[in-house]
């Protein structure tokens, strides 16, 4: 369905919703939809995941190839993140080249899994100074139903756990071996509705809701990047709510991230 | 086309990968796949992955597009970066273009187009792996995800390759076939009728050896409708 | 191909699943979902063929609202002219509401005053034209402004689902959630009520909606209401 014109009346339902607690789809406010990982569906792929977050559908690939590192860090290799919003996943989805929302929502995940040294960047290094594998984190927005960016951290995080480091076709050894990962980096999305704050909004929410935030912790529980977007505001409370909020509601996708392992 | 006969891509009638001249690879079609699409449909066609989405008929935008009498179709056929071994830069080049336009082209022949002055009809074709044959496969996904999503048409139009490997007329050719065999012929027809709606070849044949290839993938093409029909029947059949 | 036509035939049974392209066996005059082609019928769309009264019908089993006259339907304001709204009703194109089809004395340029982006109506679709453009009204019955309660979209082919047989379904659902609901003709659905009793009512729809094909869908539907 096309969420085009979302109604004042919805609005006022879900607003009136939310301040008792409460969803249209009948979850609480600081619950996730239900979370579905698979993982290793594509042979073209040095690794690969397919995430399901309620009807959020996100395919991700991960490819490695050899390049050079940064003069800054010389044994380190390096990652760049993408993200294609099909014209499939919504009909607000122009074709053409990435607009500034797909290039947020590549960075935010990017930052998620750079700052948390989810990749091991020193095992990447093949010669220092001169060859280090480059991961590519390629994200498929299939379905759009809210909360694009915990459904593409996670798929990131479950396709880089199941990846290969490719060496036997590019020759750099013979044997390939899997992509060494430290940790699983998390990050939870909660968006401003009226007065209340809710976790995991659907498309629908986020037709209404105002302001967006979005934090990502480390298995530690210490945080590792953050982003608020859209142009209504969060109080400075709130912030810090939704920071203690994500370390405890994260579990779900953690949990469900253990059970790909 | 390489045509780099000196490759042994059949043995005693048998393909690398075990397949008869005139056989089909796996295919599986699913219709319905997608929550937020007015139709869409998921299809593997041996290692080939294809999502295909429509939305529609709607506005259409940009308004300079638009048709006074009749709607057009909005085909875009594209491969996800990680779709190929090396990896694909993402977004649109000459070859996913190409295909883009005359896959909307041929779409429009079996869309009820003049039903819907000024409108638009959305199909997006996203390949998600690629083994040869992507485009017969987002087509044929493509057509499958146009009745799921309602759009009145004259036809489902199935698609379906056949080319030369080893001066041996086979049909739909696998990525190695694709690489070093002599010939590929993409054709695209409207069952009911035989019409040829989308036709490529690249390679060498001889007059022969072309009507031998049209006539395999005209057979190939009705094998591949008849799954697509099982695919609608497995989402719709059971209603009512 | 003459041979896969003929088993694309649907002589029978009007039940089986007709796909775009198929013959339609019929004495019939051509009614909608199809189209004519040397003096045969065939669908145009994927449907069930009704063959009643004299006309052949396929209807469609999917796809977006095609407005008909006198449909009454649940329509969201998209935009606002000197004169009139268009209003979002599911299908291809947004419909027109002219201020004189409205039960409002609308000064020039004062529409949004009275229906703003975003606000919701139940309409009547008054006029469809050949091109495809269609006009809707408030003058009709019991059309008016919604100012409470809460809109749902389904698929408009599942609208007879959500309504059951002589409106068995939405019977159960409006005694168990003591809500009001119409039910508008293009899927989009006004439910009032308390909040909460919206929401059970809400959930109740959109599972008709996801499962509309399954069979037991009634018992699901009535264990679904009894929490």
């Amino acid at each position: 369905m096309s969420n085009d014109h979302v109604s004042n009346l919805m609005k006022g339902h879900m607003e009136t919703l939310a301040t008792e607690g409460k969803r249209a789809d009948g979850r609480g406010i600081n619950e996730y939809r239900e979370v579905k990982i698979e993982i290793g569906m594509l042979n073209t792929a040095e690794g690969s995941a397919m995430v399901h977050l309620g009807k959020t559908k996100v395919l991700c690939g991960i490819k490695m190839l050899i390049g050079r590192p940064y003069g800054d860090s010389p044994k380190s290799g390096t990652m760049m993140t993408s993200t294609e919003l099909a014209p499939l996943a919504d009909q607000s989805f122009d074709p053409g080249p990435p607009r500034e929302q797909s290039i947020e929502l590549s960075r935010v995940v990017d930052r998620g899994i750079r700052e948390s040294r989810m990749i091991d960047f020193e095992g990447l290094c093949i010669e220092e100074g001169e060859k280090v594998w480059t991961v590519f984190i390629d994200l498929h927005i299939l379905d759009n139903n809210g909360n694009l960016f915990d459904c593409c951290t996670l798929a990131a995080a479950a396709a880089l756990s199941n990846a290969k480091i490719p060496n036997v076709q590019h020759g750099v050894a013979d044997k390939d071996v899997d992509l060494p990962v430290n940790c699983w980096p998390i990050s939870c999305t909660f968006g401003k509705l009226g007065d209340s704050v809710i976790l995991d909004p659907t498309s629908e929410e986020e037709g209404v809701m105002s302001a967006r935030f979005t934090v990502a912790h480390d298995e530690n529980g210490n945080l590792r990047a953050a982003q608020k977007g859209m142009n209504g505001a969060f109080t400075d409370s709130e912030i810090r709510e939704a920071v203690k909020t994500a370390r405890t509601s994260d579990n779900v996708l953690r949990e469900a991230l253990k059970g790909i392992q | 086309m390489a045509g780099q006969t000196d490759m042994k891509l059949i043995k005693n009638g048998v393909r690398l990968d075990g397949r008869k001249p005139d056989e089909l690879r796996e295919v599986k079609i699913v219709a319905g796949v997608l929550d937020n699409a007015d139709g869409s449909c998921y299809l593997e066609w041996g290692n080939n992955k294809v999502y295909a989405g429509v939305f529609g008929p709607m506005e259409c935008h940009p308004r300079h597009k638009q048709k006074a009498d009749r709607a057009i179709v909005q085909a875009r056929y594209t491969m996800a970066p990680f779709s190929v071994n090396d990896r694909k830069r993402p977004g649109y080049d000459r070859r996913s273009t190409e295909i883009s336009y005359i896959a909307s082209q041929a779409f429009e022949r079996v869309v009820m187009v003049e039903e819907f002055p000024k409108a638009s009809i959305r199909v997006d074709m996203q390949v998600v792996e690629a083994h040869a044959g992507t485009r017969c496969a987002a087509i044929t996904a493509a057509s499958v995800a146009l009745a799921d999503a309602g759009i009145p048409m004259r036809d489902m139009i199935p698609a379906c390759a056949s080319g030369k490997v080893n001066d041996v007329v086979v049909l739909d050719l696998n990525k190695e076939e694709d690489n070093y065999g002599q010939a590929d012929l993409p054709l695209a027809i409207i069952p009911s009728t035989g019409e040829v709606v989308l036709l490529q070849l690249d390679g060498h044949l001889t007059p022969d050896e072309f009507e031998q290839a049209m006539d395999l993938a005209t057979s190939g093409c009705m094998d591949l409708y008849e799954k697509m029909r099982n695919a609608l029947d497995n989402r719709y059949g059971g209603s009512a | 191909m003459s041979e896969e036509s003929s088993n694309k035939s649907n002589s029978e049974s009007a039940r089986k699943l007709v796909l775009p392209g198929d013959l339609v066996e019929t004495k019939s005059k051509p009614g909608k979902g199809i189209f004519r082609k040397d003096g045969r019928i065939y669908s145009s769309v994927l449907g069930h063929a009704h063959d009643k009264s004299g006309y052949i019908n396929v209807n469609a089993i999917t796809g977006r609202y095609k407005p008909k006259t006198g449909d009454k339907i649940v329509a969201i304001c998209a935009e606002t002219g000197p004169s009139i709204w268009r209003m979002d009703i599911g299908s291809a194109f947004n419909s027109t509401l002219h201020h004189s089809e409205s039960s409002w004395k609308v000064p020039f340029g004062d529409t949004a005053r009275f229906l703003a982006i975003g606000d919701a109506i139940w309409a009547e679709v008054f006029m469809v034209d050949a091109a495809g453009s269609h006009q809707i009204s408030l003058k009709k019955d019991d059309c008016r402004k919604l100012y409470s309660g809460t809109i749902v979209k389904i698929d408009p082919t599942n609208v007879p689902r959500v309504i059951g047989k002589q409106g068995s379904m939405i019977t159960t659902i409006r005694e168990n959630t003591q809500t009001r609901i119409q039910i508008g003709q293009n899927g989009y659905i006004w439910i009032d009520g308390k909040g909460e009793d919206i929401a059970l009512a809400q959930k109740a729809i959109e599972t008709i909606n996801q499962e509309a094909t399954s069979k037991g869908l009634t018992k699901k539907i009535e264990k679904l209401l009894e929490k």
